[in-house]
């Protein structure tokens, strides 16, 4: 059941959607007017600051990094997708919960721990020592920024994939199968092109996620353009804003070319059905089980362990410990907080860039790619750079100010920031829905509003929730913003982690980042994979 | 299907309300906001005990000293905030160059030497922390310790010595050492670190933890790092060498407070000042956090040598705000990064 959507053609998008998607696009470009706008006000030099050598050499570096991150990523999560999804890979339910929780480890916790782990004298060199392996490979500069970014951003790439998967008709796997193919050769001719718009959302998020960590580059001495804009932040604005200029061009340029090499792609609409289909992984059952297993372990059990050890040790010690606070129940009002705001983030989100989606899917509308660049550039811009931008529209605003720092503002925060995450997912949903579907139903005399909720939105459930899904997790780590905008006593698990880390209380933050990861796992179960499964 | 989402929403915005109801409460006359740039685990329970004496409330806000004051300059004079404590001088200077800081009361800026006081006094000193070279025990024999962190440009040195260059509390100590032997010296200690190849990292709990493993010999840190990591875990070989009192090397960094010069309630605002610097306050702070009290006659923390025996009214402390630019620049062209 594939048929060519009457690709390039460009129907008229409605007014209302028009009107919607315009104000939407306008919400977005705030963050980056107000970096055009302090760049002014401080008389940068921009192109002094970003044609000098040291801004060349981060510059590079964070394309290497974004790069390198994107293609690993893109690779792990497809693979990781088809197998937990379309095999029958022994514990794949289980593996289905586990794979997109590596996504929830702020950075800095853990590059903390693959440090705490594998650096020279850390735990992995105390376990392997006695062993007679005396050299660990050095995991600081590019390898291992790129190995921390690859373990927890994979998921970008996963959770879309898989929602991909679980809404296409095994048909034609089954027709090949029945041809006799085996299983990677069905991966590559059938399930492969059939999942690219996904692959390519995917691939792009993580791309914009590394080019705007902080905490994993700088624990991990790689030097790039966030992380300069970081150390001159307060010193030398001008150069920090001319740098997040730099940045939110590149997210530009890129969301640019891909939406060109998206255009050129052939659409395929497929219908989906409700017999799911398992590809028998014969005698690679055993082997794609360890690879699974293997990988896993290092993503998300790896940094458990460290995080366990470094809890039990705190937990465990009779010293009186000054400021030592590893009362789990104090973090019950912090884990609310973060479940709350992560799941108003997602609805609100997913809610807001749906229009924008539709139009750039559906009506290959200009107004919507416009306001789809933004949403995509809001995610370049480091943290503090929107939570920056939300004072400077908020404080003055007759009605804005006064929702300052309170939740509502907080949410805007959020959304601006990760919106991208949601469209990029939302718009491979709409792809998902057949057009003739609505059609269908149109001439059975349904009206627009009955045709969306009954017939299309249920068709993108499964890729609106992997974008809901990621929202939620990167709210819950989310820092900066939080930090800056929260409303006063509103406590997340990761400000209580960087709290802890910050003053040195190692077991306590360990404490906390496992409940953040056990909150994380419930949720996206609850909320995203349960769901998922049933649509 | 849809029921349940939307039920799901609902249930969400039920908790968010309920938990936004939970942590404000309508601000009264006597609540001041505090930016505080100490963490929760360090300051709360002398927040709690100033409420209790004066009726006060205080309203904290957490985060990064560097980002709050970027915060503040964002605000202007709408800031919400009344009261600020900054771990780095340098961003307490940049705002009181803009004009966003009150001028302290005298019965405040007399509770400290005038060393750890703005030259304008529009910040005060509330606690130290000590640089000091953090080693590890293992590695490292007492006797081959630098007599002074010049020393550490020696190639014997080379490869051994962790830094932090982009850590605030490292450019203050460059900022003090320029302060002291000029800026040629001061480029030239730096090119030495650099000769040396030095290894780089992000913050001072990253150099102990570094030492600890045995990954590097020692570091220059602040004093009170090691002495979490060794809470943490007492086994760790790392121990905190402090360098004679005469020494550069032994800057004192204080924690600053000030009063926004937009504060609506600047009496209560300096009151909070007046608490913290008072006795009590400051044996608390030496008790629990392991710092070095400002104010004379209030001991040193267990096991610590005195303040008093370091160079600390030998730095004039408004230069390590003012001075903070050409300071980066310095580090910049040394090459001390890597």
């Amino acid at each position: 059941m594939v048929s060519n959507a009457d690709r390039g053609s460009r129907v008229r998008l409605p007014h209302s959607l028009a009107a919607a998607v315009a104000v939407i696009g306008v919400f977005f470009v705030g963050p980056f007017a107000y970096v055009v706008w302090r760049n002014v006000d401080l008389g940068t030099d921009l192109g002094g600051v970003v044609f000098e050598s040291r801004t060349i050499e981060p510059l590079r570096h964070s394309l290497w990094l974004g790069i390198a991150v994107a293609v690993s990523s893109s690779v792990i999560g497809t693979g990781l997708a088809w197998l937990t999804i379309r095999t029958d890979l022994p514990g794949r339910a289980f593996w289905r919960l586990a794979a997109p929780l590596p996504l929830v480890f702020p950075s800095f916790v853990g590059a903390t721990a693959l440090m705490a782990g594998f650096a020279s004298g850390g735990l992995v060199d105390e376990i392997l020592s006695p062993l007679g392996v005396s050299s660990l490979p050095d995991m600081r500069g590019f390898r291992g920024a790129w190995l921390v970014l690859t373990l927890f951003t994979y998921p970008y790439v996963y959770l879309p994939v898989a929602a991909r998967l679980s809404a296409l008709a095994p048909s034609l796997e089954e027709s090949a199968r029945l041809l006799g193919r085996g299983p990677w050769a069905v991966f590559r001719t059938v399930v492969l092109p059939q999942t690219r718009n996904a692959i390519w959302a995917g691939s792009l998020l993580v791309f914009l996620y590394a080019v705007s960590d902080f905490g994993a580059v700088t624990l991990l001495g790689y030097d790039t353009l966030t992380e300069q804009i970081y150390s001159d932040k307060l010193f030398d604005q001008p150069r920090a804003m001319a740098l997040a200029l730099l940045l939110g061009g590149v997210a530009l340029v890129v969301v640019f070319v891909e939406r060109a090499v998206d255009r050129r792609r052939q659409r395929i609409e497929i219908s989906r059905s409700r017999n799911a289909l398992t590809v028998e992984l014969g005698r690679w059952r055993w082997p794609s089980v360890a690879a699974v297993a293997v990988f896993l372990g290092n993503a998300l059990l790896g940094p458990i362990a460290v995080l366990g050890f470094w809890a039990w040790r705190g937990l465990s010690s009779d010293l009186e410990s000054v400021g030592l606070r590893t009362d789990v129940g104090s973090l019950f009002m912090p884990a609310v907080h973060s479940a709350a705001a992560g799941l108003l983030t997602a609805v609100v989100a997913v809610a807001v860039v749906l229009p924008v989606a539709w139009a750039t899917a559906r009506y290959r509308s200009r107004l919507g790619s416009a306001a789809n660049s933004m949403i995509v550039a809001g995610f370049a811009l480091p943290g503090v750079v929107i939570a920056l931008s939300l004072v400077f529209w908020a404080i003055d605003a007759p009605v804005l100010q006064r929702w300052y720092q309170t939740l509502p503002l907080l949410i805007v925060a959020y959304v601006l920031h990760f919106g991208a995450q949601a469209t990029r997912a939302a718009q491979v949903a709409v792809d998902a829905a057949p057009r003739r579907l609505g059609d269908a139903a149109a001439t059975l005399g349904a009206g627009r509003l009955r045709r969306f909720a009954t017939v299309e939105l249920p068709l993108m459930m499964p890729g609106l929730l992997a974008g809901a899904g990621l929202v939620m997790l990167s709210t819950m780590k989310e820092l900066p913003a939080t930090l800056l905008l929260a409303p006063i006593g509103f406590d997340t698990l990761a400000t209580e982690i960087w709290g802890a880390s910050d003053s040195g209380a190692l077991a306590q933050g360990a404490v906390a980042s496992l409940v953040l990861v056990a909150v994380s796992a419930v949720l996206s179960w609850a909320v995203v994979i349960r769901r998922i499964e049933n649509y | 299907m849809r029921r349940t989402l939307f039920r799901s929403v609902w249930v969400a915005l039920a908790i968010a309300l309920a938990a936004a109801a939970c942590g404000s409460n309508a601000p009264s006359e006597s609540t001041i906001t505090l930016y505080s740039g100490r963490s929760q685990d360090l300051i709360q329970p002398l927040l709690n005990d100033f409420t209790d004496q004066t009726g006060i409330r205080v309203e904290p806000r957490y985060g990064d000293s560097a980002e709050l004051a970027l915060l503040l300059q964002a605000e202007g004079d709408k800031s919400p905030a009344d009261v600020v404590i900054s771990q780095s001088p340098g961003a307490l200077g940049l705002l009181a160059g803009e004009g966003r800081l009150a001028v302290l009361a005298t019965d405040i800026t007399q509770r400290v030497d005038p060393g750890f006081v703005a030259s304008d006094n529009t910040w005060v000193g509330i606690t130290g922390r000590v640089r000091v070279v953090v080693y590890n025990s293992e590695l490292v024999s007492a006797d081959q310790l630098p007599a002074s962190v010049l020393d550490l440009v020696d190639p014997k040195y080379a490869g051994k010595v962790g830094v932090a260059p982009n850590n605030g509390s490292f450019q203050d100590f460059v900022t003090a050492m320029r302060n002291e032997l000029g800026d040629s010296e001061t480029s030239r200690w730096l090119t030495g670190m650099a000769d040396n190849e030095s290894p780089n990292y992000p913050k001072n709990s990253a150099i102990v933890e570094a030492v600890g493993r045995g990954e590097i010999d020692m570091g220059l840190v602040n004093h009170y790092y090691n002495l979490r990591a060794l809470e943490n875990d007492p086994s760790v070989p790392s121990i905190n060498y402090f360098l004679p009192a005469d020494d550069v090397g032994s800057l004192v960094i204080v924690t600053g407070g000030a009063v926004l010069a937009s504060s609506d309630s600047p009496d209560a605002a300096q009151q909070l000042l007046v608490w913290l610097l008072s006795d009590a306050a400051q044996a608390e702070f030496a008790a629990q956090t392991q710092e070095y009290p400002l104010v004379e006659g209030i001991d040193a923390p267990a096991g610590l040598p005195p303040l008093g025996g370091l160079a600390v009214d030998t730095i004039d402390y408004a230069l390590l705000g003012d001075g903070l630019s050409g300071t980066i620049e310095l580090i910049r062209a040394s090459g001390i990064e890597r």
